[in-house]
């Protein structure tokens, strides 16, 4: 009480004085600091960003990518057109890199049994080990790793067996396919690898398969799929794709004909195509409508010889997969094999647990993977592995795995070291840094040396891996060629020939009454990216659910349980159960459920773990299908948040999502008339360019690369699971897909929609303090500091591309951890960071035009058609995307705003938008449209 | 009943009512007017630095181009402080040993960058380009002033938006043929309005898009 009365009235006021003074006086702007280097790096001007070649890692294959450096700083990934597995364009995964790097949950320091230690107390620790392991042969010295190309890594292997001849490496691939790797051995006699080749085939069969699905042959197989699916005026080029899958698939969505059945079935589709062939071999029950699919398979397969192929998916067993070699065969397909180095083949975690078991294994390092998340839970890794007497752990966090092991060794991330890997083409590209190590890391390639007992730096041991393959003396020449372009020429591996595969003998299985099909996630990928928040909010594309995954099920499975929408299934299997919300999704065989592996995160980090449910609980060995599963409910709810929140509407598809046979596509004449209705809205000054984008939704196969790209350019921010449940969402570039074909065997058709700069824009009379305004090259700009956040433009907005900041997302109130100082690093800085309470939206990547304008004008030239490239656009494996400038009416987008599918989105709304699209055309078997229509 | 109010009240009266209608505009142009004083803008404002760093010496009595330090006017957004070799190049030959060099040579021997501080500073959500205003015929001193007679900077322009935008609605009389750009001394001359014009269609300036929010503005 005496406390308080001391302050007397006077002197509070003076206090109020003094403090009022004080704010007046630090009313101004604090002065910053221009900090310049002290020696200039080469090439570096300030302000002005560079790109480098490097390469990214996708289950051990290489990707080559350009990345953007702003005054060292990686920024932005983009494609390299030269590498042969990105073409120029990249995927989910590569765009969002530049997150991961700077994940403020990455392991910072090296750990001793939790406790922070240092790399020179783990080399000690290291070397009396080392010593006795020499002298033993290296007996019981083992090496865990993920799938890998590595040349370098390859070379270590093989120098550190010069060392310890009985060291064994082991290889973990919790996406492996080991029913493709024994059919090709059943068929060849030897494990070969195979690329199809989607370009050069008029007919494509997957069953079960996923080409277009994620994964390292994403890129490729999608431009092979678009460079066959141009529906254009002057003559069309348009493949037929079938797919016959038990649960949905992108392929699927994108195929022309798509059959629902049964893994059973599928085989017997397959065994039906190969007697069509002339196979000898029992036939296989085949239902109805699977008897039909099949016979015009045969038909259409063998009436393209050299020019189709079938591909068979993980899902189904290996005498398939060599049944569809034979059929191959036959049809002299237009795929490549590649010898596998049998001598270079890993040993199995496997293995390794059962003489860890036997207790043989003495150190054991784990480099780069998590085998305590993603192997299968025999419930046995943790007690085998701590029988090893050393136990070390590479990682890039301080996951499941390292909490089993002594040693944990923060790994550098693949944007800060050198390394080698290979394409699936067989393609060789070098990994370089872009930035120095950003915490105390260290390589795979480094720790190997440490094993080796010699110091090296990546950069060294890297060189030594190519020193042979360069021309005498001209080694430096050539190492510097191969990193600016991001690919070493020659190093390509020439494809097997003179295969001619046997017919294989069929193994008859019961079928299951109830089976749960496992596919990888279309954004966490294996679960190695779980704590990558861009990845966990990206909306999966057939789904559009957000932060987690479902048990999908079919229709009338749904039916039979009496669930809904949300309800939580227990799925039981082997003794083993998990727990997940279902949701009901056509494209599922009956009988059949499917989730996505990569979630339930124990030890992601704060954004990914505990997301999900883990789908590898239920897992034996590396199958992908779980037969005898018990589903019960449990009759707890649990909705999924999602980023679609409406439902379908009646003939809503036919208007806003028009689809063509190609037979109707080509009795289409002339072309759509543009809309000119009057309009109460005073016209537009215009008086230079007249930017337009023309998407064609035949090529867009929903893969979500331009999603994260427009995230990854725009600093568009995380807002977390809780935010999308509340009808929220942030990404400037949705991809709205819609239900095509009749209930019970719908298709999904991709749609994305980033803002369409209307020409009369009805966000902009609504604006009452004129933050939404256009400007003179036709863009509908919002200016954020004018902004007070009404919501009016939002409302009025026909589309719904307009985003609001409920709270400072990306300025002060951010979700998770995503506030933590190294994340600010990722922001493109040309690009405002927004605040709380504005409104934001696609600006057409105005930073892009703005630096290609001023490139011109600085030459006074015009602006070139193709100069322009918007992040979305670049990111586009299958150039779905085309931007230009529609004044120029040679111009590309101009072309394909005169083809004759081309419509406006709600063109009755007569908005002019100044994006549009070009309809679906579909090259459908006429033969099988009334059996699945 | 006596009058209460004098017959001097009714101007007082009328003075209240306009003074009424008069003070909230008074107030908003008193606001106004501060907010475009010096004293909000920093225009004017001497600031000092780690290195008295003088322009007037380097520019104005030694002639040395600006270029020679600030090497990305004219390529990239960005003009750049010079790294501390570039101050090296030449005064590891002369004034080696001056006392107030000593925070250079310290920079360049123990490899910590020198902290300038920034005198010329626009705000984060403006995209300003040096290279696109040097390649157009702005020159330097038509927004940095007279740093020939400046031994410590200052900022000589105010860097508010209407002083952006009143050249980029008319920019004809800042306009200089390109030779001139990096003259540290140049005066309009006579005619410079229709030299300004003839300027502008030789560079192709249209101010139609000139003033665009998306301009500057992303």
């Amino acid at each position: 009480m005496s406390k308080e009365t001391t302050l007397s009235r006077r002197n509070a006021l003076k206090l109020l004085a003094g403090q009022m003074a004080l704010l007046v006086a630090g009313c101004s702007r604090p002065r910053e600091e221009i900090v310049p280097y002290v020696r200039m790096p080469e090439r570096l001007v300030p302000g002005t960003p560079l790109q480098f070649a490097t390469t990214l890692d996708l289950g051990g294959y290489g990707r080559g990518v350009l990345c953007t450096s702003l005054e060292g700083r990686p920024i932005k990934i983009e494609g390299n057109p030269l590498h042969p597995a990105s073409l120029g364009a990249t995927d989910a995964f590569a765009e969002a890199t530049i997150f991961s790097l700077y994940d403020p949950d990455r392991s910072q320091a090296v750990r001793q049994s939790g406790e922070i230690s240092n790399w020179a107390a783990f080399l000690d620790a290291l070397q009396p080990r080392l010593e006795s392991l020499a002298a033993r042969q290296g007996g019981g010295l083992r090496i865990l790793t993920g799938p890998t190309t590595s040349p370098t890594f390859m070379r270590q292997i093989k120098s550190l067996r010069q060392r310890f001849p009985l060291l064994e490496w082991h290889a973990h691939d919790p996406l492996d396919d080991p029913s493709a790797r024994e059919g090709a051995a059943m068929t060849f006699g030897r494990p070969l690898r195979m690329l199809q080749r989607l370009a050069d085939a008029d007919v494509v069969v997957s069953l079960d398969a996923d080409p277009l699905g994620a994964g390292p042959l994403q890129i490729l197989h999608a431009r092979g799929f678009a460079a066959r699916r141009q529906a254009r005026k002057g003559g069309d080029a348009v493949a037929r794709l079938y797919a016959v899958e038990s649960a949905p698939t992108l392929t699927g969505a994108n195929a022309d004909n798509r059959l629902t059945s049964p893994l059973a079935q599928i085989t017997a589709v397959a065994v039906a195509i190969a007697r069509k062939l002339g196979a000898v071999m029992p036939e296989a029950p085949l239902g109805k409508e699977e008897a039909a699919f099949a016979n015009e398979l045969a038909q259409d397969l063998s009436a393209h010889k050299g020019r189709a192929f079938v591909m068979a998916g993980p899902a189904l067993p290996p005498d398939v997969h060599a049944l569809c070699h034979w059929i191959n065969a036959q049809l002299q397909a237009p795929i490549d094999y590649f010898e596998v180095d049998g001598e270079a083949l890993p040993s199995s975690l496997t293995n390794l647990m059962r003489d860890c078991e036997a207790g043989k294994v003495d150190s054991l390092f784990i480099l780069g993977c998590n085998p305590a998340y993603d192997a299968p839970p025999s419930g046995r890794l943790a007690e085998a592995i701590g029988k090893a007497k050393l136990r070390a752990h590479l990682g890039s966090h301080f996951d499941e795995t390292a909490a089993l092991c002594e040693w944990h060794i923060p790994q550098t991330h693949i944007l800060e070291c050198w390394s080698d890997l290979v394409a699936p083409d067989g393609a060789a590209s070098l990994v370089q840094p872009l930035i120095a190590p950003l915490y105390e890391s260290r390589s795979v390639h480094e720790v190997l040396a440490a094993i080796d007992g010699s110091v090296a730096s990546g950069h060294d041991l890297v060189r030594e891996t190519w020193t042979a393959s360069a021309p005498a003396n001209e080694f430096e020449r050539w190492w510097r060629r191969a990193l600016q372009d991001g690919v070493i020429v020659g190093a390509a591996v020439k494809p097997a020939s003179n295969l001619s595969p046997a017919l294989p003998q069929m193994t008859s299985r019961a079928a299951e009454s109830l089976m749960l099909v496992l596919r990888p996630d279309p954004c966490v990928y294996d679960g190695s990216l779980a704590n990558n928040a861009w990845l966990q909010e990206l909306p999966k594309p057939l789904t559009k659910e957000v932060w987690g995954n479902s048990i999908g099920i079919a229709p009338a499975d749904a039916g039979a349980l009496g669930i809904v929408d949300g309800d939580v299934l227990r799925l039981t299997a082997n003794g083993r159960s998990v727990e997940a919300p279902i949701r009901i999704a056509s494209g599922h065989a009956p009988g059949v459920l499917s989730l996505a592996l990569g979630h339930g995160r124990t030890a992601a980090g704060r954004i990914g773990t505990g997301v999900g449910t883990n789908a590898y609980l239920l897992r034996v060995d590396s199958s992908w299908t779980i037969g005898g599963i018990v589903a019960t409910r449990t009759g707890e709810r649990r909705p999924r948040p999602s980023t679609q929140l409406q439902f379908s509407l009646e003939g809503e598809a036919a208007d806003l999502f028009p689809s063509y046979t190609l037979e109707q596509f080509r009795a289409l004449d002339g072309t759509v008339p543009e809309t000119n209705a009057p309009t109460f809205l005073p016209a537009q000054r215009e008086t230079g360019a007249r930017w337009g984008m023309v998407i064609d939704t035949s090529l867009c196969i929903g893969c979500n690369a331009c999603v994260v790209a427009c995230q990854a350019e725009n600093n568009s921010p995380v807002i977390g699971p809780d935010e999308v449940a509340a009808g929220r969402d942030m990404h400037w570039l949705r991809i709205d897909a819609y239900e095509i074909g009749s209930f019970g065997n719908r298709r999904t058709g991709f749609q994305p929609v980033p803002c369409m700069h209307c020409e009369t824009a009805p966000c902009e009379p609504v604006c009452p303090t004129g933050a939404s305004v256009h400007d003179s090259e036709g863009l509908n700009v919002q200016v954020y500091n004018r902004c007070i956040g009404t919501r009016f433009c939002e409302a009025n907005c026909p589309y719904k591309v307009r985003r609001f900041n409920f709270f400072g997302y990306a300025d002060g109130q951010e979700y998770g951890d995503l506030g933590a100082d190294v994340m600010r690093a990722h922001n493109n800085p040309d690009v405002t960071v927004r605040s709380r309470g504005v409104m934001e939206k696609c600006t057409y990547c105005i930073q892009r035009i703005s630096r290609a304008r001023r490139a011109a004008d600085k030459e006074d030239r015009p602006i070139a058609d193709g100069e322009v490239v918007t992040a979305c656009q670049s990111a586009c494996p299958t150039r779905a995307i085309s931007f230009g400038d529609l004044s120029q009416g040679e111009a590309s987008v101009s072309a394909l705003r005169r083809e004759p599918q081309h419509y406006n989105l709600l063109g009755h709304l007569n908005t002019k938008p100044r994006t549009t699209y070009l309809a679906q055309v579909r090259n459908i078997n006429a033969q099988l449209i009334g059996k699945e229509e | 009943m006596a009058q209460i109010f004098k017959p001097g009240a009714d101007t007082i009266a009328r003075s209240i009512l306009v003074a009424m209608a008069l003070a909230p505009l008074a107030f908003i142009a008193g606001c106004y007017a501060i907010a475009m004083s010096p004293h909000m803008t920093d225009q004017g404002v001497t600031v000092t630095q780690p290195v008295p760093f003088s322009h007037q010496h380097h520019v104005g009595g030694l002639g040395i181009d600006c270029r020679y330090c600030h090497n990305g006017v004219e390529s990239s957004t960005v003009a750049a402080v010079p790294p501390t070799e570039t101050c090296m190049t030449c005064h590891s030959q002369i004034w080696t040993n001056a006392a107030i060099l000593e925070p250079v040579r310290k920079s360049l021997a123990a490899d910590a960058p020198i902290h300038w501080s920034q005198v010329n500073r626009l705000p984060d959500y403006v995209y300003f380009d040096h290279s696109i205003h040097v390649a157009k015929g702005v020159g330097c001193t038509t927004c940095h002033g007279e740093v020939e007679h400046m031994p410590l900077m200052r900022q000589s322009s105010p860097l508010t938006m209407e002083w952006c935008l009143d050249c980029h609605r008319d920019p004809a009389p800042n306009l200089r043929a390109l030779n001139e750009v990096f003259a540290t001394d140049w005066k309009p001359p006579k005619d410079q309005n229709e030299r300004g014009k003839r300027l502008m269609e030789k560079y192709q300036i249209h101010v139609a898009n000139l003033t665009d929010c998306s301009v500057c503005h992303r």
